[in-house]
């Protein structure tokens, strides 16, 4: 909060404004209230508030679960589903060659991270929209509500990571002894998840439209993005580009590499991805952060 | 640079708020159509000024009341002290944790159990699982939600629900409470306690800022009292005279409003004392009240009269069947001993019919004009006691 600009207020002015004077149109623009971000302040809030996003993230998973009958199961049917049909799919009629590792393990490695994106970019972009009537009422740092979003696909991804867990055993190999960079890869991930998860939820704020966009990212982007087939299969000279536009593709490949093929992840891909995604993150703070001072006013 | 004011300090310095007049919708269509406007130079704004040169300075431990009719711009400035809103210009300054009880029930989920919710909401004032817990069973008590604790809210009464909310935020301690017109939801008992509370907490050192429309209860609760009036501070005194202030305000603005096409009118009124040229009123002596009706209507009535102090609902109200005639018709009552202390008060009359048409309006219930009467001041109660009424007891105390 503002309060750091030197201003000498007469005492008495604030008493009684005399009645009947003549009101002033506006204020002297040297008043205007800007929104000042100071990086250390901001970092501070939000850790302050870990135990509002533990909360909130509480909240919804016990809000989703309480009325379904299968709970849990639920977060573990659906990438099993989808992994199902591109087996059939893409593994027998389209012929995906994935090399030394099972086709199944090869897409469902894809779908985890998939679908840890497409949860928080849904949930997340309607975290505010949905959260509107709590937090015109109440203060907290309002990046909390993607992040709990996050939090709660982060609890689904745990789960997907287990179930991949079991397909190991089932298919009787071994995750390669390269599985450590999936660590640098995971923050990669979180970045530019959390970076679009910032935009979207406040562009839905500011337009209602933009929520029926999120059914045609989820559709497309799961096919525009390397689930299914390897990153290869985009074309050679488009593939930084293409990377560098969603950094998802390269997280993909990525921990396909370290988990199953024993490789490191491409370090120039890798490196571009980060990059494109301490941008989303960055930019996506900014703009969030920006537009927040108007959320009550519009809303 | 500024000084560094001590936690439950309040300023607002020369704060300026506005709101877009013109916006409705938020349609990707509708932002198109604005941008076009724009590009043809025409920038097609509209806005309105909620507020205007808002200054403020509350000390640690001040009961502050925020009065002001509808659209004055109370809420508004409470939703940026609560840091929701951000101002269009100035600057706002409110040190210390927030506890701020604005429409209690938004907070709360309703899939989840009373205790889920009350750790979502400690959460939210930005208290530990740790402190929530410490408090847990005073908020349970105060709420009286005993076994229903464990049950999903969605399926509690509502004034369950504020009870919870209201507990929730008065149990956390915080160094600036504010509370915004929330005690209208629960019964008599409760909203005695809310009260009782708010002045414990008043007194522990928490400032509070009370906004409500209910006068009598800001009243018993504040020390000081802030009128806003169309976004700027009007008053900003001790609590009696910003509220004498803004009854005597409300009451103009209702004499202002004349009944045209009604059977009867008023033509006359007179309210006096009964000692010869003396018309001044006084306590606990007789008053006459005079009326002199207008009309072509013929038949039996019923005649009201009542008194109020700064509000729609009458201190007492007396009532006299009368028979029109036609022509003017003029009617005195006496009120042997006025039970009214010092103070300004407006008058309200209205005749209805008696008979095949019964209830019919022949004047409706408005306000005709105000009256002073001289006399003691009436005793201060208790903090937190609301009193309904200003009416004088006649009394004598033994020791």
């Amino acid at each position: 909060m503002g309060g750091q600009r030197a201003q000498v207020i007469d005492e008495q002015q604030g008493r009684a404004a005399p009645p009947g004077a003549p009101a002033p149109v506006g204020p002297p623009p040297e008043l205007v209230f800007k929104r000042r971000l100071r990086p250390v302040q901001v970092a501070h809030e939000l850790w302050a508030a870990r135990e509002l996003v533990r909360a909130l993230a509480e909240r919804d998973l016990r809000a989703r679960y309480k009325q379904a009958v299968l709970g849990f199961a639920w977060a573990v049917l659906t990438p099993l589903a989808l992994c199902a049909i591109f087996t059939l799919v893409f593994h027998r009629a389209v012929k995906i060659e994935t090399g030394a590792a099972p086709y199944t393990l090869f897409a469902y490695v894809g779908l985890i991270v998939w679908q840890f994106f497409s949860n928080t970019m849904n949930q997340g972009a309607l975290s505010l929209a949905n959260n509107l009537s709590l937090l015109n009422k109440v203060y907290c740092p309002r990046e909390v509500f993607p992040l709990a979003t996050m939090l709660v696909a982060t609890v689904d991804m745990v789960i997907g990571v287990g179930v991949l867990g079991l397909m190991f055993l089932v298919f009787w190999t071994a995750p390669a002894a390269t599985f450590l960079w999936a660590v640098p890869l995971l923050a990669v991930q979180f970045a530019f998840t959390y970076g679009v998860a910032l935009i979207l939820s406040v562009a839905v704020v500011y337009l209602r439209d933009v929520r029926h966009l999120l059914p045609i990212i989820t559709q497309m982007g799961v096919f525009a993005t390397p689930v299914a087939y390897p990153l290869a299969k985009i074309p050679h000279r488009l593939q930084e580009v293409y990377v560098g536009v969603n950094p998802l593709g390269a997280v993909i490949e990525g921990y396909r590499k370290a988990l199953l093929y024993g490789e490191a992840p491409d370090a120039r891909m890798t490196l571009i991805a980060a990059a494109s995604s301490l941008v989303f993150l960055v930019g996506g703070y900014l703009v969030f952060k920006k537009l927040e001072t108007g959320i009550a006013d519009v809303a | 640079m500024s000084r560094d004011y001590p936690l439950g300090t309040i300023r607002t310095e020369q704060v300026w708020k506005r709101f877009r007049a013109d916006q409705q919708r938020m349609l990707l269509r509708d932002r198109v159509e604005q941008a076009a406007r724009r590009l043809r130079g025409d920038r097609g704004e509209d806005w309105r000024w909620a507020l205007r040169d808002v200054n403020l300075h509350i000390e640690p431990g001040e009961s502050v009341g925020l009065i002001g009719s509808n659209g004055s711009g109370k809420s508004t400035l409470l939703k940026m002290l609560t840091r929701v809103m951000y101002p269009y210009a100035g600057v706002i300054d409110v040190r210390g944790r927030i506890g701020a009880l604005i429409e209690i029930r938004a907070g709360i989920h309703p899939d989840l159990t009373g205790r889920e919710n009350i750790y979502l909401f400690g959460a939210l004032l930005g208290l530990k699982r740790r402190e929530v817990a410490g408090r847990f069973d005073d908020i349970v008590e105060f709420a009286r939600l005993g076994g229903a604790i464990d049950r999903q809210v969605k399926f509690y009464s509502s004034g369950m629900q504020m009870r919870l909310g209201f507990a929730v935020a008065a149990y956390l301690e915080p160094h600036v409470l504010l509370v915004d017109e929330v005690l209208a939801v629960g019964d008599a008992v409760f909203q005695q306690r809310c009260l009782d509370r708010m002045r414990e907490v008043a007194e522990q050192g928490t400032t509070i800022v009370f906004v409500s429309h209910d006068l009598p209860a800001v009243q018993s609760i504040c020390r000081r009292g802030v009128w806003l009036e169309q976004g700027t501070v009007r008053v900003d005194a001790g609590i009696k005279d910003a509220l004498a202030g803004y009854r005597d305000s409300i009451e103009a603005q209702s004499e202002a409003s004349a009944r045209v096409g009604e059977p009867l009118q008023l033509l006359k009124y007179e309210v006096r004392g009964e000692d010869g040229d003396d018309t001044t009123l006084h306590t606990d002596e007789p008053v006459t009240v005079e009326l002199t009706l207008g009309g072509d209507y013929r038949g039996d009535a019923t005649l009201h009269l009542g008194v109020s102090e700064g509000t729609s609902s009458p201190i007492f109200q007396i009532s006299h069947e009368i028979r029109l005639t036609g022509g003017d018709h003029r009617v005195a009552c006496v009120i042997p001993r006025l039970p009214l202390p010092r103070g300004r008060y407006t008058l309200w009359t209205g005749v209805y019919s008696i008979g095949k048409t019964d209830g019919g309006t022949l004047m409706s219930w408005h306000s005709a004009g105000q009256f002073d009467v001289f006399g003691p001041m009436l005793d201060t109660p208790p903090r937190a006691v609301v009193m309904a009424a200003p009416v004088f007891v006649p009394h004598q105390w033994e020791d």
